[in-house]
């Protein structure tokens, strides 16, 4: 691979693929493609490409297989693991895929759409309601993340519990290798065993094995009545009893349990403008418990109060608020999707994205707290998350008042501690935001030998020169 | 001594429904939309209920005019912590004059101090009903109150009005509606909410009040406001004072 920025001719020669106005060199200009979410990773490119179509992305990988020229893709950069912006070599080039921005079916009646690469999320939202129909997946980032990211991550979010993750959702591609040929894998079938599922390697792919230009995703009937209740509970123990009624009471339609302590709340209500408190006092844990209906909002109603009523006789639920109407539900789950954000003003915060089976969510937090506060005492833990599917974001703030660099310098041993934990319950260390450069040294220590030299014969086979997205992953 | 309060309350079409217009234009389709007590409302339940806690009133009651499902308004402001409901069954259209002199009739037998209501639905943004609901009793009104200050023998309303506030003082029994700065109301809290399964709700069927509910007014056309143009991203101050210019917002 070439480590070297490219030269002025190359710069020409992929600029006259996109148009110049779409080939971005001014460092203003570039910058926004190069910063993430968390400030970690930030690098440096002297170029930006914005192409417009799958043509212009087959011709710009052709000429990066060509010259040996690593291609960054990136869609809404709102990834968090770093796989989306160039490294500090100056010698990746990124490719955007936001101007690719075309829905280009619904399918209402088969319950399909199929979107470019570059879609806003929300804006898949806004188009299956258009027509009835729903696109369930849910993400705090959901404003600014973009189709090509939600497939390349295989984005999970607040509704895996019931409707799965991107892998679920997906029901065909459209791909451009790293040589420049285009697969087209759009198919809307259910059913569909030709052969290998390809697109399953290209679903969590992260970029390194393909470029996603555009998707076939499911869509669902959508709910038509909507249940949401902030529920104040005793331990993580309780929360775990609740889990399993209202699975019970609510079946699939139980599409939303999140887990937060105490101390997310007093970060958002401080740093969030409009947001408060909805119970009367303090509990020690909370769950926010969303229930849909296919028929309609009584029922949801009836099941979500007459699961939390049951919680309460049993000791497992000591109050909850419930939303009387949509915007009361919207600023429930406001509260559960700003806690990232409000820990941002409490200083530095080491972040695990781990995941262990559902029952031994309560004994994880347990263990791993305690771990955390022998090595710092004065820490502050924030975890909380997707309880419904075991995963857990152990997010630790720094103590009040210490020093944010000292803190942070000790990522890495807090992260060996958690991990150390997370695998004695067989659990994954990387359960929802991927591997990228984040965590790419651990990979080799938690797939084995066979796993690994599978993963690097799949990249060798799609991508031999090591264009794509090098350093990621693997 | 601590009075009694009346607080009308309406099941309206949720503020966040992207509400659409029936073919026919006939009115807007409700079929399968969510439905939730209107918000001005819940801001009169939720004063109320304050002037309780503050020991200014003994009991609040809540009142709503429609059809079967209008309890399940009432219940939910039973579940904010009101004492009892009143439900007056009527179908159809009920128009502010009616729902007046229907509210009338349960305050006759009722006898509160206060009665408190939005200032409007956001279904049909009419804002009448308080006002003619206070000229048929022949009581005092404070309109688009902000600030609610109950004393003995009267109450002191702060009002949003054009370029400021006015504050009058009403002598008991008076009439309040409510503007969206008065309180931000409470959620339903899971024990009130079960608590509010025992609390009483009485029928009184509208027919049987001897009142004319028949519409006066006919909808001739509901229509769906024009949809906004898409923006565009400007590059460069110089450019937008071009595009200014190339629509004639500038000269
Ligand atoms: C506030 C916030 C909340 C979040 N909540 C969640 C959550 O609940 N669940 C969750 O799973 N994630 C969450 N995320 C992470 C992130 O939003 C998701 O991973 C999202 O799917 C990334 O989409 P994106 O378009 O921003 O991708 P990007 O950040 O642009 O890219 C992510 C990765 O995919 C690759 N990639 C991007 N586009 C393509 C393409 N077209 N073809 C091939 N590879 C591509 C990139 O190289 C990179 O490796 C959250 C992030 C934020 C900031």
């Amino acid at each position: 691979m070439v480590r070297n920025p490219p030269s002025a001719a190359l710069v020409e020669r992929f600029a006259s693929i996109v148009g110049a106005a779409n080939a971005l060199t001014e460092p203003a200009a570039i910058e926004p493609y190069t910063l993430e979410h968390r400030g970690r990773y930030g690098g440096r490119t002297g170029l930006v490409l914005r192409p417009g179509s799958v043509a212009e992305v087959s011709a710009i990988l052709a000429t990066a297989s060509e010259t040996m020229t690593a291609i960054v893709p990136q869609s809404g950069n709102t990834g968090l693991v770093g796989g989306q912006v160039p490294d500090d070599s100056g010698s990746e080039v990124v490719l955007a895929l936001d101007r690719m921005r075309t829905i280009r079916a619904v399918d209402a009646a088969g319950f399909t759409l199929t979107a470019e690469a570059g879609v806003i999320l929300a804006d898949i939202h806004a188009a299956a309601e258009a027509v009835d129909r729903l696109f369930p997946l849910s993400l705090g980032s959901e404003g600014s993340c973009r189709v090509g990211g939600n497939v390349s991550t295989n984005a999970g979010g607040t509704a895996v519990l019931s409707y799965g993750s991107m892998r679920d959702l997906v029901l065909g591609l459209e791909v451009v290798l790293a040589d420049g040929r285009v697969w087209n894998g759009l198919s809307g079938l259910r059913k569909d065993n030709t052969g290998y599922d390809l697109k399953q390697l290209f679903i969590g792919g992260e970029g390194t094995l393909g470029v996603v230009t555009a998707a076939t995703l499911k869509l669902f009937p959508r709910p038509k009545g909507l249940a949401v209740a902030l529920v104040g509970v005793p331990s993580p123990e309780a929360a775990l009893a609740l889990f399993g009624a209202a699975r019970e009471r609510a079946r699939q339609d139980l599409t939303g349990y999140e887990l937060m302590p105490r101390i997310a709340l007093d970060f958002v209500f401080r740093h969030i403008p409009g947001t408060r408190d909805p119970l009367a006092s303090l509990h020690p844990w909370y769950v926010l418990v969303e229930v849909s209906s296919g028929r309609n909002q009584e029922d949801a109603d009836a099941t979500l109060e007459g699961l939390l009523g049951e919680g309460y006789e049993a000791g497992h639920v000591l109050d909850a608020a419930i939303a009387r109407s949509l915007a009361e539900g919207h600023a429930l789950w406001r509260i559960r999707h700003a806690i990232s954000e409000a820990q941002k003003p409490e200083g530095g915060s080491i972040k695990h994205d781990v995941s262990v089976p559902v029952a031994d969510v309560p004994a994880f937090l347990a263990e791993a707290t305690a771990a955390v506060l022998a090595l710092i005492p004065d820490a502050r833990p924030v975890p909380f998350g997707h309880l419904g599917d075991g995963n857990i974001h152990f997010n630790i703030s720094q103590p009040v008042g210490g020093d944010r660099e000292a803190f942070l310098a000790r990522w890495a041993q807090v992260n060996e501690t958690v991990h150390a934990i997370v695998g004695r319950y067989r659990g994954s260390i990387a359960a929802e935001h991927g591997i990228g450069r984040a965590k790419r040294d651990l990979l080799p220590g938690v797939e084995g030998d066979v796993a690994m030299a599978m993963m690097r014969g799949i990249k060798a086979a799609l991508d031999p020169k090591g264009v794509l997205n090098p350093g990621r992953v693997l | 001594m601590p009075i009694k309060i009346l607080v009308a309350v309406k099941r309206v079409v949720d503020t966040n429904v992207k509400v659409r217009v029936k073919p026919d234009g006939s009115g807007v389709d409700l079929a399968n939309v969510k439905m939730s007590m209107n918000p001005f409302c819940e801001i009169a339940v939720e004063e109320a209920l304050r002037l309780r806690e503050a020991g200014k009133a003994s009991e609040v009651v809540v009142v709503s005019i429609g059809p079967a499902q209008a309890a399940e308004t009432i219940r939910t402001g039973l579940a904010m912590g009101a004492d009892r409901g009143v439900h007056v069954k009527a179908e159809g259209r009920i128009e502010p004059l009616a729902v007046a002199k229907l509210l009338k009739a349960v305050i006759d037998r009722e006898a509160p101090g206060l009665v408190i209501l939005g200032k409007q639905a956001i279904d049909d943004d009419l804002n009448q009903t308080g006002q003619m609901l206070a000229a048929l009793l022949d009581w005092p009104q404070g309109t688009f109150a902000s600030k609610v200050a109950l004393g003995d023998a009267d109450v002191d309303v702060t009002r949003e009005v054009d370029g400021g506030l006015e504050t009058v003082r009403l002598g008991l029994p008076a009439v309040v509606t409510t503007d969206l700065r008065l309180n931000e109301p409470r959620y339903a809290s899971l024990p009130n909410i079960m608590k509010a399964k025992k609390k009483p709700i009485e029928e009184i069927d509208a027919q049987t009040l001897g009142i004319d509910l028949a519409p006066r007014h006919t909808v001739l056309k509901t229509a769906e406001p024009a949809a906004r143009k898409g923006g565009v991203t400007l590059g460069s101050p110089a450019e937008l004072v071009g595009k200014l210019k190339e629509t004639g917002v500038l000269a």
